[in-house]
């Protein structure tokens, strides 16, 4: 990407090592002021106050006594929190690995030129960029108990109805199918983008050598995308485990809790029971899986830098 | 190509399109039928389109206000986020200091961030402050929410703008600031513009942080008031499909102003770092 050659080409600068070698200059510092205060107060400073919460016992309205690691062994004997725990997983597993393959697909139809390939690529972006909420509304319609057009569609065969939200493994597909159309677009987008700029002479020389399709696909485009591939695929699998707006507006977590990832499980503790101290837990523990993956996915940057 | 290939690949493209945007396809389409027609019609044209569901919107519910409150949140966030984002990335873009390094790891971790960490240690902040269903707390965090991207795509602007501009106004006894006020600024301007009309899209269209912060009708946002519309007329169909109708155009009509400025978009979070 020519964004990161621009990174190493300036490091290597002379104007840089200029900078470099004079005095303390105060401006970047004060740039990032403005920033550094802002992302104190809403992510540092609630941060630290979240990891104080999950050692105490406390409402929304007091905290209470400290419980050491009380609120996490409670956690770890409770089955709520694995099974927020393996639906998160299926949830970020499945979306990750069916929005690969969709995009990829459909960023290999939408590579080369026809007519109509521009309103084609714009009006595929569309479920990625409408607001949740409206999804939500449109794909409860599609499969509702009565009237729904998918159960309609079945009963005209003579089969069905089935009822998504109200069985635990259909509202489990439904919330994940969702997802998947929320977000194979925007993996179509990145891989487009590292498509496009992929040197078409390697193919031409390929075809002169006499490689068919398959192999210009294994040999040529593939390892081309696999940096991004990784880094998008990790970044997704993040989103994923965070998002809060599929499985609420869908199905609030149930039924019975089948679709209640870790967020709606903190949030469910926090605002529903009241239960600061073990919401808080369950966020903490999301952050320190969310690191693991990030960190994971830095590596793979520098790796691939 | 063959000619026949090309018409081809466009009459699989719109029948992809087809299947992919059926459901927003059928939110339009529903928002002009009665309930009734709706659920009773097994066809999913409306065969008599009629304004009813937009007349109960507008008559009966609180829609515009949601709207108007979403405008104010999206545009006060946007705004902010890209003055903050514009000083950083310029500050990451032509300089090197060892904070600089420290900041893109701080922006990592803003992106990875589990928001519900953040939410509910500045619910109690807030609530204490007797801020709940004030729009301060939300703003700020789809500010900070938003400042990664921004200032990664921000930086990426600055850097395709030749050093030499800038120290040739320095040499010439102008201050960095205001090189990059006067001269990098201009320059970038509809890269500034894309990256806030992105920023706006992610806080018009956010549902978790406004849910929770603002709880009364008069302050909700758009999201947050079909949400309550869905749990109020939830078999009302007609008009969960207006509303989402009408809270999408505004989402459709700004992503169709920077749909060539997406490509950028979608790598930019993955590139940099």
């Amino acid at each position: 990407m020519p964004l990161k050659v621009d990174l190493r080409s300036r490091a290597a600068s002379p104007a840089v090592t200029q900078t470099i070698n004079q005095p303390f200059r105060p401006l970047p510092y004060v740039l990032l002021l403005a920033s550094l205060a802002f992302i104190f107060i809403i992510e540092f400073y609630p941060f630290i106050n979240g990891v104080s919460f999950s050692f105490h016992k406390g409402s929304l309205l007091s905290t209470g006594a400290f419980v050491g690691l009380g609120n996490y062994l409670r956690l770890f004997n409770s089955p709520s929190f694995y099974n927020s725990l393996w639906f998160s997983f299926i949830f970020a597993f499945f979306n990750v690995l069916v929005s690969y393959v969709l995009g990829l697909a459909l960023a290999l139809f939408l590579d080369p030129d026809f007519p109509g390939r521009g309103f084609c690529r714009v009006a595929l972006l569309v479920p990625w960029i409408v607001p949740a909420v409206v999804s939500i509304v449109s794909w409860k319609w599609l499969i509702a108990d009565k009237g729904g057009l998918v159960n309609v569609i079945l009963g005209s065969f003579g089969a069905g109805p089935i009822y998504f939200l109200s069985q635990s493994g259909w509202a489990m597909v439904a919330v994940i199918v969702i997802k998947i159309w929320r977000s194979f677009p925007f993996m179509m987008l990145s891989l487009l983008a590292a498509l496009q700029v992929i040197d078409k002479t390697y193919y031409e020389a390929a075809r002169i050598d006499g490689a068919n399709r398959w192999q210009m696909f294994w040999r040529i485009t593939l390892p081309h995308i696999k940096n991004i591939s990784i880094i998008q695929a990790i970044l997704m699998i993040i989103w994923s485990i965070n998002d809060f707006e599929t499985p609420f507006l869908l199905t609030q977590g149930g039924p019975s809790n089948a679709t209640e990832n870790l967020i709606l499980l903190s949030y469910r503790y926090t605002f529903g029971r009241n239960d600061v101290g073990l919401g808080s837990a369950v966020a903490i523990l999301t952050l320190i899986l969310l690191m693991v993956l990030s960190t994971i996915m830095m590596r793979q940057q520098a790796k691939s830098a | 190509m063959k000619p026949n290939r090309k018409w081809l690949l466009l009459f699989l493209g719109l029948v992809i399109v087809l299947i992919v945007d059926f459901p927003i396809i059928t939110v339009i389409l529903n928002s002009f039928r009665t309930t009734e027609t709706i659920v009773s019609s097994h066809s999913i044209l409306p065969t008599e389109p009629t304004l009813a569901n937009y007349l109960f919107i507008n008559t009966r519910t609180h829609f515009w206000t949601f709207l108007l409150n979403s405008m104010i949140v999206a545009f006060t966030s946007s705004a902010l986020a890209i003055v903050l984002a514009a000083l950083a990335g310029f500050a990451m873009s032509r300089y090197r200091a060892r904070i600089l390094g420290g900041y893109n790891q701080a922006l990592l971790i803003v992106q990875m961030f589990p928001l519900i960490l953040a939410i509910i240690p500045l619910f109690i902040f807030f609530r204490n402050l007797d801020m709940v269903n004030n729009f301060i707390p939300v703003i700020m965090v789809y500010t900070v929410t938003q400042l990664p991207f921004a200032t990664w795509m921000l930086r990426s602007y600055f850097d395709s703008i030749p050093r030499e501009l800038d120290e040739a106004a320095t040499v010439d006894g102008c201050s960095p600031l205001r090189a990059f006020v006067q001269i990098i600024l201009p320059l970038t301007v509809p890269g500034l513009v894309a990256v806030a009309i992105f920023s706006f899209l992610f806080s018009y269209n956010e549902f978790f942080i406004s849910s929770v912060f603002l709880r009364d009708e008069n302050r909700m946002t758009m999201p947050v008031g079909i949400q309550s519309f869905m749990q109020q007329y939830s078999t009302d169909w007609g008009s969960l499909m207006a509303s989402a109708t009408l809270g999408m155009v505004p989402t459709l009509i700004l992503f169709f102003c920077i749909q060539k400025y997406m490509v950028a978009g979608a790598t930019a979070g993955a590139v940099k770092g």
